[in-house]
C-alpha cells in the first residue's frame, strides 16, 4: 500500500509542472496583447503601399495611451496635416480642408486608409479581445526558425472586424510573428506579418510588419515604425476632439 | 373603263360618307401616329447625342492615354496638362469649343453618414461657351474661381435636404492614392435636361477640385466640340497626330462615337428606338389593314348586287382597289398633316417627361423636342396608301369569287 502512494505521488510530480507551466490560449493571447500595449507611446512611422500603380510612401507621427487611446498625424506631402484620432470608443479624420471632424461609423470603417491594406476598422479592434473570441490552442509551429504557438480566434460577438484569426505568437517573446484574417465561412481576408523586431523597454516590439487585403490584387502595406519612445509624458488634451484640429 | 372604275369608286366613297369618312380617319390616325413617333424617336436620337457631347464626352474627349485601362479604380494621378492641350488646340481650325473637366465619385458626408455622389470639376468662365450652365441654374449662381463652392443637382440637394448657403464636407480619392475632403458651400441648384445629372452630380470650380484631389494643376479630361458635326472621327485622329509631333505624349484622343460604353449605348438605344418604332408602325398597319379589310368584308350584300348586275371579278378588285387607295391616299394626306404640325408644335413646346425619368440612369433630357425628318414623313405617306391599297386586294379577291347569290345572302 505504501509503495502504491509513493508511486502515485511520483507519477503526480511528473505532471505538476507541465500542468504549471502549460498556457491556455486566452493566458497567450493576455500575454501578446500586453506586450503591445504601453501607458504611453510615441513613435514615427511609414507605410510604403504598393499597388498596380507602384510605390506610395507616406508618413506619420502617433501617439499613444493605454488600449484604446491613439492618434496619427501624417507628416507627407499628399496628406500633410491629416489626422486619425482613436478615443475609448470612437475613430474620428481631421481634414484641414474641412470644416468638420468625420467620425467613421458603420460601412465607413471599412475604408481603405490612405489606400493602404489597413481599414480603418483594423485599427478599432484590440479591447479585450478575450471577452470578444473563443480562443483555441491549435498547436506549435516554427515560423521563420521561430517556435510559436498556433492559435484559432473565433469570434463570440457580430462587433469585431473579423469574424476568424489565425496567430501565430512567440513562445518566448510573445509577439505575434503572423495573422491570417478570415471570414466566418473561412475565406482568407487580410495577412499580417512581422519582418522586423526591435526591443524596447524589455519587450519585443514588430517595427516592421507586411499586411496583405487578400480582397485586393497585387497590393501590399509595409509599415515601418521608428523612434519609439515608451512611457512618456503626453497631455492629456492630446486625444481629445478639440485638439484635433490644432 | 378604268375612267369608269374611277367614276364608281369616288361615288361609292361619296355616297356612303360615314363609312369611307371613318375608314380615312382609322387610316389618318395611324399615319399621323406614326408619324409623331419617328419625329419622338429622332428628337430623343439627337438629344442623347447632345446630351453625351455636352454632359460628358464632348464630341471628341483628350485624356491620359492609360486611364480608359485603368478607369474602373478611379485613376485620378493618370491626368492631362489642360494648359498644353488648349494652346495646341487653339491653332486646329475645325475645333470649336474646348473645356477642361475633372469627374470623380465623392463621398459626402452629411451629419456623420457618407452619401455617394459624382464630382466633376469644371472652369465655369469656359464652359458657357461649351453648355448652358447660367440657362441650367434652378436656384443661386455659378461658384466662383479658387473659392470652395459648388452648384449641385436640384434633386440631389432634395434627396439629400440641403438648400443654397449649406456647406457639404466631400470625401475622394486623391492623385497621391491617398483620401481628401474639403467643406464646399452650396451656392446654386441646377435642373440639367438630364435626370441622372440631377440626382448624383456636383459641379465645383476646377482649381479646387484640382487642388483637392491632389493634381497638381493637371486635369482628367479636355472635351471639345467640332465645328461641323459628323466630322469628329477624322478630326481626333488629327488632333492626336498634332499633340503627338508637339507635345510627344501619347494622348488617347477618342471621338464620342468611339468611347467605349458611350457607343454601345448609342447602339443600343438605337436598337430600343427601331424595335419601338417597328412595333408601333406594325400596330399602325395592322389598324389600316384591318379597317380596309373589314370596309369590304361588311359589304358583300353590295358586291354580290355588282355581281348580279353583271361586273366580272377582275373588275370588282379593281373597283376596291381604287376605293381603299382613294380613301387612304386622303385619310394619310390629312394624318401626315395632322402628324407634321403636331410635330412642330411639340417641336417648340416639347414633351415633358421630367417627372417619368426620374431615378432612370439614360442619358436623354426629360424634356423631349421631337424632330421632323422629310425622308420618313414621305415615306410614312407612300407607306400607307400602298399598305391600305393591296390590303383591300384580299378580301376583294374573296368577294370576286363568291357567287353572287351566295354574296347576297351576307347581311
Amino acid at each position: 500500500m505504501k509503495n502504491k502512494i509513493i508511486t502515485i505521488l511520483i507519477l503526480l510530480s511528473l505532471f505538476i509542472p507541465v500542468a504549471a507551466f502549460t498556457l491556455t490560449g486566452e493566458e497567450i493571447i493576455r500575454r501578446a496583447d500586453n506586450i503591445q500595449i504601453f501607458e504611453t507611446s510615441e513613435a514615427s512611422g511609414e507605410f510604403q503601399i504598393k499597388d498596380r500603380f507602384g510605390v506610395k510612401v507616406s508618413t506619420f507621427n502617433s501617439w499613444s495611451r493605454g488600449t484604446n487611446e491613439s492618434l496619427i498625424e501624417f507628416t507627407s506631402r499628399a496628406e500633410r496635416g491629416q489626422k486619425v484620432l482613436r478615443t475609448e470608443d470612437e475613430l474620428y479624420l481631421f481634414y484641414p480642408d474641412a470644416e468638420e471632424l468625420i467620425r467613421m461609423q458603420g460601412s465607413m470603417l471599412r475604408q481603405s486608409m490612405l489606400g493602404s491594406d489597413i481599414s480603418y476598422e483594423d485599427m478599432t479592434g484590440g479591447k479585450d479581445r478575450i471577452s470578444q473570441y473563443d480562443v483555441i490552442l491549435e498547436g506549435e509551429e516554427s515560423f521563420k526558425g521561430n517556435d510559436c504557438y498556433v492559435l484559432i480566434m473565433t469570434a463570440k460577438v457580430r462587433t469585431v472586424p473579423y469574424p476568424k484569426e489565425k496567430l501565430w505568437i512567440d513562445k518566448e517573446t510573445f509577439l505575434v510573428w503572423k495573422a491570417e484574417y478570415y471570414t466566418k465561412s473561412d475565406r482568407l481576408l487580410k495577412e499580417m506579418e512581422t519582418l522586423d523586431t526591435k526591443i524596447i523597454n524589455g519587450r519585443t516590439i514588430a517595427v516592421e510588419t507586411r499586411i496583405v487585403d487578400k480582397m485586393k490584387t497585387d497590393t501590399e502595406t509595409i509599415m515601418f515604425m521608428s523612434d519609439i519612445k515608451i512611457n512618456i509624458p503626453i497631455d492629456d488634451a492630446m486625444f481629445s476632439l478639440e485638439e484635433l484640429s490644432w | 373603263m378604268t375612267t369608269k372604275l374611277v367614276k364608281t369608286a369616288l361615288r361609292n366613297i361619296s355616297r356612303n360618307k360615314r363609312r369611307s369618312i371613318l375608314s380615312g380617319v382609322a387610316i389618318g390616325v395611324a399615319a399621323m401616329s406614326i408619324v409623331m413617333l419617328f419625329s419622338l424617336i429622332a428628337g430623343m436620337q439627337v438629344d442623347m447625342e447632345s446630351n453625351l457631347k455636352s454632359y460628358y464626352t464632348g464630341g471628341i474627349r483628350i485624356r491620359n492615354e492609360n486611364y480608359e485601362q485603368y478607369e474602373r479604380f478611379n485613376p485620378v494621378h493618370l491626368t492631362v496638362d489642360a494648359n498644353t492641350i488648349e494652346k495646341i488646340l487653339n491653332t486646329i481650325e475645325e475645333v470649336d469649343v474646348y473645356v477642361p473637366r475633372t469627374s470623380f465619385p465623392a463621398n459626402l458626408y452629411i451629419e456623420g453618414t457618407n452619401f455617394g455622389a459624382m464630382g466633376v470639376g469644371a472652369d465655369f468662365e469656359k464652359e458657357a461657351d461649351f453648355i448652358d450652365l447660367e440657362g441650367s441654374l434652378k436656384k443661386g449662381r455659378l461658384p466662383e474661381t479658387g473659392k470652395n463652392e459648388m452648384i449641385m443637382g436640384a434633386v440631389l440637394a432634395r434627396d439629400l435636404k440641403l438648400n443654397i448657403g449649406d456647406k457639404v464636407t466631400i470625401m475622394s480619392t486623391t492623385a497621391a492614392r491617398g483620401t481628401n475632403a474639403i467643406t464646399l458651400k452650396i451656392v446654386g441648384l441646377f435642373a440639367f435636361p438630364v435626370a441622372s445629372l440631377n440626382a448624383k452630380y456636383f459641379w465645383a470650380p476646377i482649381d479646387r477640385i484640382s487642388y483637392f484631389l491632389r493634381m497638381n494643376d493637371a486635369t482628367q479630361e479636355v472635351i471639345l466640340k467640332v465645328k461641323e458635326d459628323g466630322t469628329e472621327s477624322e478630326i481626333a485622329v488629327k488632333i492626336k497626330e498634332i499633340l503627338k509631333q508637339e507635345t510627344g505624349v501619347n494622348y488617347d484622343v477618342q471621338a464620342y462615337t468611339e468611347i467605349s460604353g458611350t457607343y454601345e449605348m448609342i447602339e443600343m438605344a438605337n436598337t430600343v428606338y427601331i424595335i419601338m418604332a417597328f412595333v408601333f408602325f406594325l400596330l399602325g398597319s395592322t389598324v389600316i389593314i384591318n379597317t380596309t379589310m373589314m370596309v369590304i368584308f361588311e359589304r358583300m350584300r353590295e358586291i354580290g348586287t355588282l355581281g348580279a348586275l353583271g361586273m366580272h371579278g377582275k373588275e370588282l378588285v379593281r373597283l376596291f382597289f381604287l376605293e381603299g387607295m382613294f380613301i387612304s391616299i386622303i385619310g394619310t394626306f390629312i394624318g401626315v398633316l395632322a402628324g407634321i404640325g403636331f410635330t412642330l408644335l411639340l417641336g417648340k413646346t416639347g414633351i415633358d417627361l421630367t417627372e417619368s425619368m426620374q431615378g432612370i440612369d439614360f442619358e436623354v433630357s426629360g424634356m423631349i423636342y421631337p424632330k421632323l425628318s422629310i425622308g420618313k414623313t414621305v415615306f410614312v405617306f407612300f407607306y400607307s396608301v400602298i399598305i391600305a391599297s393591296l390590303a383591300t386586294l384580299f378580301p376583294s379577291k374573296k368577294a370576286a369569287k363568291i357567287e353572287p347569290v351566295e354574296a347576297l345572302r351576307y347581311v
